[in-house]
């Protein structure tokens, strides 16, 4: 029988708005709207939204697994645990990563390790292909380990020669990931034909559309002069950007910001492209 | 860090067993597809319960199921889409004409959906290891029903005697317990009642 609802049964099964920090600016990018002193403010989450499963999207070095990795290690060394699905690196790989990451960061190593459990899907055929065989070992190691926070890097791994099938097995995982109350991040790969700016990767926009919001990495190479007179930045060079394209859970930053991958290989968002270009203007004037 | 490398469940030929044997439940049990002849129908049902299994628990595409069953896509396409509520029409002899759709791919469908509602699809069954059975104290109804395989119910005391000569029933012989049974003994289950109310008292 189907079931339906009072607005106001839902109020006590509605989740609370608040942040889950990324370790990144990203943090201060989501925002809730509350009354002070009878006027609305913009208040920063401080962090993704709590129960949120998002996209992160981006040609390939955009930075997508390193944003996931920090996220994860800042959780981890936060004392929550941590779920990381791999599809594409295999885990010893990614131990490796999570290590320089918790490095960088500042982070107690040795609570990180504590705290992250890795399903290893890269070099496992069924859990690769078998969407179920990974739901349910996924279900089995939320129980047991009592994991809060859930990365898949990435989703495409999972449906990457049968994209007719994306918006099916996203689903199945969107799912799943609500009912068992994470809050999740998903890396998308793009196909060489989509717009790197854009939402959209592979398996058309059903990953988009499917979660509670996107965000989208890019990348851009300085290679014409009027990227140097733009940018300010040397011929070669790149500049990265990133973008909340969009959420569904609360409101949020909606401009373009220009970050880079540190030597350390950490995520430093550094500001909004606007007012980068218009500060390199500066610099060129003095 | 803890790195699960395994799958834990999601175990697509132990599902579409399940799926086999509640579709072959659903036209009323073995037995009756023995008693009217339709044992040619199993292959297909075999096939159906893994189409189903494959496309809708793997997300598995129908070329991709083709392959893995070495079946045409087409058949793996009709076995997916059949309509399983004008099967169930027909099986249950409201349809007079056979419908176009694929019978066997709406059974296993059927047995599916049915599997899925209750919850039944990838619940894992109880198995009781021989030394467990031992610890419950069940072990002799193990016994008696080895021993009394392809005997025809109703049975007679002298029957079961012939069986069960030299069993020892928690310390009992068999001989003994049977001398005070009640009957002819309808069934299997009815004998084992027996017994446990003779060792009860």
């Amino acid at each position: 029988m189907a079931k339906y609802y009072e607005l106001s049964e839902l109020e006590s099964k509605a989740p609370k708005l608040f942040g889950i920090p990324t370790g990144t600016k990203l943090d201060e990018m989501f925002y809730k709207i509350e009354v002070e002193d009878g006027k609305y403010v913009k208040k920063p989450l401080g962090g993704i939204p709590y129960l949120a499963v998002l996209n992160i999207t981006g040609v390939p070095d955009t930075g997508k697994s390193v944003l996931a990795e920090q996220f994860a290690v800042t959780q981890a060394n936060l004392g929550y645990k941590v779920l990381f699905v791999t599809v594409e690196s295999p885990a010893n790989f990614l131990y490796t990563a999570l290590k320089h990451k918790a490095q960088a960061l500042g982070a107690d190593f040795e609570k990180v390790e504590k705290n992250v459990v890795v399903i290893d899907a890269s070099e496992n055929d069924e859990l690769r292909e078998n969407p179920k065989a990974l739901i349910d070992t996924m279900a089995y190691a939320i129980k047991e380990k009592k994991v809060t926070n859930t990365i898949i890097d990435s989703i495409t791994g999972l449906y990457e020669h049968k994209e007719v099938m994306a918006r099916q097995i996203v689903r199945q995982f969107f799912n799943f990931l609500k009912k068992f109350r994470q809050t999740a991040i998903l890396v998308s790969q793009k196909r060489s034909a989509q717009a790197s700016e854009s939402a959209e990767a592979a398996g058309g926009l059903a990953v988009a559309h499917i979660v509670d919001g996107t965000i989208v990495l890019d990348k851009k190479l300085i290679e014409t002069r009027w990227d140097v007179n733009l940018y300010g930045l040397p011929l070669g060079s790149v500049i990265r950007t990133i973008r909340i394209d969009g959420c569904r859970l609360c409101g949020h930053d909606s401009s373009t910001w220009v970050f880079e991958i540190t030597e350390f290989g950490t995520i430093n968002i550094i500001c909004p492209l606007s007012e980068f270009i218009k500060r390199r203007g500066r610099i060129e004037e003095e | 860090m803890e790195v699960i490398a395994r799958p834990k469940g999601g175990n697509i030929d132990k599902m579409a067993e399940k799926v086999f044997l509640e579709s072959i439940k659903l036209l009323g049990g073995l037995k009756k597809l023995v008693e009217y002849r339709n044992l040619t129908w199993l292959p297909s049902l075999a096939e159906a319960a893994y189409v189903i299994v494959l496309k809708n628990e793997a997300f598995k595409t129908y070329k991709e199921i083709a392959e893995e069953l070495g079946i045409t896509e087409q058949t793996a396409k009709n076995i997916a889409t059949a309509d399983e509520e004008e099967v169930k029409k027909y099986i249950e002899g409201e349809l007079e004409e056979r419908p176009r759709e694929h019978i066997a791919g709406g059974i296993a469908k059927l047995a599916y959906k049915k599997l899925k509602e209750e919850g039944k699809l990838d619940e894992d069954e109880v198995e009781i290891k021989h030394d467990e059975i031992e610890v419950l104290g069940i072990d002799w109804a193990v016994h008696v029903l080895t021993r009394i395989k392809g005997l025809d119910f109703p049975v007679e005391k002298d029957q079961l005697m012939e069986r069960l000569k030299g069993l020892v029933i928690k310390g009992k012989k068999a001989e003994e317990i049977l001398e005070k049974l009640e009957y002819p003994i309808k069934n299997p289950a009815d004998l084992l009642h027996k017994i446990k109310i003779h060792l009860e008292e």
